[in-house]
């Protein structure tokens, strides 16, 4: 949290996943560029630099379908949420792999001629209108301009000064960089391509990732949809969200109520609060969290709030709006409309008499 | 959803079984890594047989700057009196500065040799790479006089223009697609322009392309350098090289 920027906050796990990604990166570079020495040899070697070129490339097309396919796996399966917990790390790591490939295209296809090689970059092809002749390093050039903002950005210091929802706003680019990506290896290397291998792992890279993102959203709509139906039974501005029986103790639940606005319900201490479900951070799931020394405790990155008033304990200074909650028998409601950020609300306590 | 046991915070310990899990997962991705890895590089495609070999060589001969650098001479092969060699310079440069001055005339050249397809190009050297050469006899400076040429008519090819330096083998592929930009940077540099032309059981030969007057081409053909083109042109044989003359009008992308 913000307690003074450090270039990065290091613990065991980050180190252990930032090994992983290092030895999955060199793993693939050595296997890609063995296969190539051992495979095409004498008269029929493929030259150094395009293999390198190759390798870098397919290797920083891998690590992007891993980015991408790590938010709906988490929200499919919580298990894989230490995953998403770095995914930074990840995203600045797929960045440099293919700043090195594009180094070496540029360098070796656009230098050693009688034009700068940027300028050729820019202006070697200029066949905008034909498919199989399309300048494919231009797309490659603006998912790289695009990889680097979200690198460059990638630091908590840009989330609070964008604020969360820009900063998403912004990191949901990477999606067109991701499309811009296929077109560039479709219309690049898939036009000369003999073995369908890669046109075919291209393809199912697509399946993988719109699927997933599909089948984790259907299943959210589903989440809101019911959530929508309480509105009916409104009384006042109180909304029944659910019986506090669905909420284990030290734990959140999700509650969707009308114009799918999401509420993060806590019960502990024989109580219920409720807050927003957005985390101040990266807007992670809140209901989705627990409470941990007495905090709502966010899954993805650990942020802290104390369920009365949602407020990060001292020293940390972020707060999250609150709402009003009142158990009557053993229902919640809730009013759905948030208060200020750092509101304190009374909890509502839960009649204990009712049990047994 | 999982268990609350699994609960995960960076900063927290790691649940047990959550590890556990975790550990199954980096060990598939891995595993997966290393497949793709290496059965990727193995479906790349063969990048062809040209060579670029090792080692300074000289020829005596006589040189041409016209339709592009290149040298005449004679040879002992059977059927092939006179080898053409296509001159070419350093990195994506053309070699018409290095022969000033030796145009017609008999001289001996020095650099490397890069072939492919039965064609060879001479790379000169830094320095001192062509100079006028007394030592051919009168019978073989007779014999290189002048090239003999014969028309063998209109055809249309299917194929590809390409920079014949890196198809040669100064680029492994050298050809294709990815390849465009190089090759147009070639060309444009001074790299006399060839075609390849692919016939329909896919075998190919290569041709020196020139303009319909027989001379260098211009900047028009480069949107088409490295596509796969039909081209009408004029055939000819000129010594041991064919020649197609070829108006860039008549490129048609497929
Ligand atoms: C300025 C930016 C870029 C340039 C100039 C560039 C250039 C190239 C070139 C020339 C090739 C063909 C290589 C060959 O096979 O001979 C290629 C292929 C490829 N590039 Fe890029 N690229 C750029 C950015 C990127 C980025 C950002 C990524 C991914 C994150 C990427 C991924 C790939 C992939 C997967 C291939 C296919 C690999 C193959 O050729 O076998 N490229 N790129
Ligand atoms: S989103 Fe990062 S801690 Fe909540």
């Amino acid at each position: 949290m913000s307690v003074g920027y450090v270039t990065v906050q290091w613990n065991r796990h980050k180190r252990v996943y930032d090994s992983l990604v290092g030895g999955g990166v060199a793993l693939y570079l050595a296997l890609f560029i063995i296969a190539g020495k051992t495979l095409y040899t004498g008269a029929h070697a493929i030259s150094d630099e395009i293999l390198a070129i190759r390798a870098l490339g397919t290797c920083a097309y891998l690590m992007l379908h891993v980015v991408l396919c790590t938010g709906p796996l988490a929200r499919l399966d919580r298990r894989f949420l230490p995953l998403l917990y770095n995914r930074r790390h990840l995203g600045v790591a797929t960045f440099l792999v293919a700043l090195a490939h594009a180094t070496i295209a540029i360098g070796f296809y656009h230098g050693f001629g009688n034009v700068n090689p940027f300028i050729s970059l820019l202006t070697s092809n200029v066949n905008l209108g034909s498919l199989s002749a399309f300048p494919f390093q231009l797309l490659g050039l603006a998912a790289l301009l695009i990889l680097f903002l979200m690198a460059a950005t990638s630091h908590d210091f840009w989330l609070k000064n964008l604020g969360a929802p820009a900063w998403k706003r912004l990191h949901m680019v990477v999606y067109l960089a991701y499309a811009l990506l296929v077109l560039h290896v479709a219309l690049g290397i898939l036009q000369t391509q003999r073995s369908p291998w890669l046109a075919g792992l291209v393809g199912a890279g697509v399946v993988i990732v719109a699927g997933l993102h599909v089948v984790a959203g259907l299943r959210e709509r589903g989440h809101d949809r019911r959530g929508a139906q309480r509105t009916a039974r409104v009384n006042g501005p109180w909304v029944d969200v659910g019986c506090v029986d669905d909420v284990p103790d030290r734990r959140g639940m999700t509650a969707t109520v009308g114009g799918g606005e999401r509420i993060a319900l806590f019960r502990y201490d024989g109580c219920i609060s409720a807050t927003t479900n957005v985390c101040a951070h990266q807007g992670g799931p809140l209901g989705e969290g627990r409470i941990i020394d007495g905090c709502v405790t966010c899954p993805w990155h650990g942020w802290q709030y104390r369920p009365g008033d949602g407020q990060s304990p001292p020293p940390f200074t972020e707060r999250i709006a609150t709402h009003r909650v009142r158990v009557v028998g053993r229902r919640i409601q809730v009013d759905p409309t948030p208060l200020a950020p750092g509101t304190a609300v009374t909890p509502a306590r839960i009649e204990e008499d009712h049990h047994g | 959803m999982a268990d609350a046991a699994e609960f995960y915070v960076g900063y927290l310990r790691m649940p047990t079984r959550l590890a556990a899990f975790l550990r199954w997962v980096a060990a598939g991705l891995l595993l997966a890594t290393a497949a793709i890895g290496w059965s990727l590089s193995r479906s790349q495609n063969d990048p062809g047989d040209g060579v670029w070999q090792d080692g300074l060589q000289t020829f005596v001969g006589r040189v041409a700057a016209a339709p592009y650098p290149l040298i005449r001479v004679p040879s002992d092969r059977p059927g092939k009196p006179i080898e053409t060699i296509l001159l070419v310079s350093q990195g994506k440069h053309g070699a018409a500065e290095r022969i000033a001055g030796l145009d017609g005339r008999i001289a001996r050249v020095r650099g490397t040799i890069l072939e492919r397809d039965g064609v060879r190009l001479l790379e000169l050297t830094e320095s001192g790479a062509a100079a006028l050469d007394e030592s051919l006899g009168p019978v073989e400076q007779a014999r290189l006089a002048t090239p003999s040429v014969a028309p063998l008519g209109t055809v249309t090819f299917y194929g590809e223009i390409i920079d014949p330096k890196c198809y040669s083998g100064a680029m492994k592929p050298g050809e294709g697609k990815t390849h465009k930009a190089c090759a147009t940077l070639c060309i444009a540099g001074g790299i006399p322009p060839m075609f390849v032309a692919f016939d329909a059981a896919g075998r190919r030969s290569v041709y020196l392309l020139t303009d319909p007057h027989g001379r260098a081409l211009d900047d028009r053909i480069l949107p088409y350098v490295a596509d796969p083109v039909e081209i009408i042109a004029a055939l000819e044989r000129c010594d041991d090289l064919y020649v197609l003359r070829l108006d860039p009008e008549c490129i048609r992308r497929r």
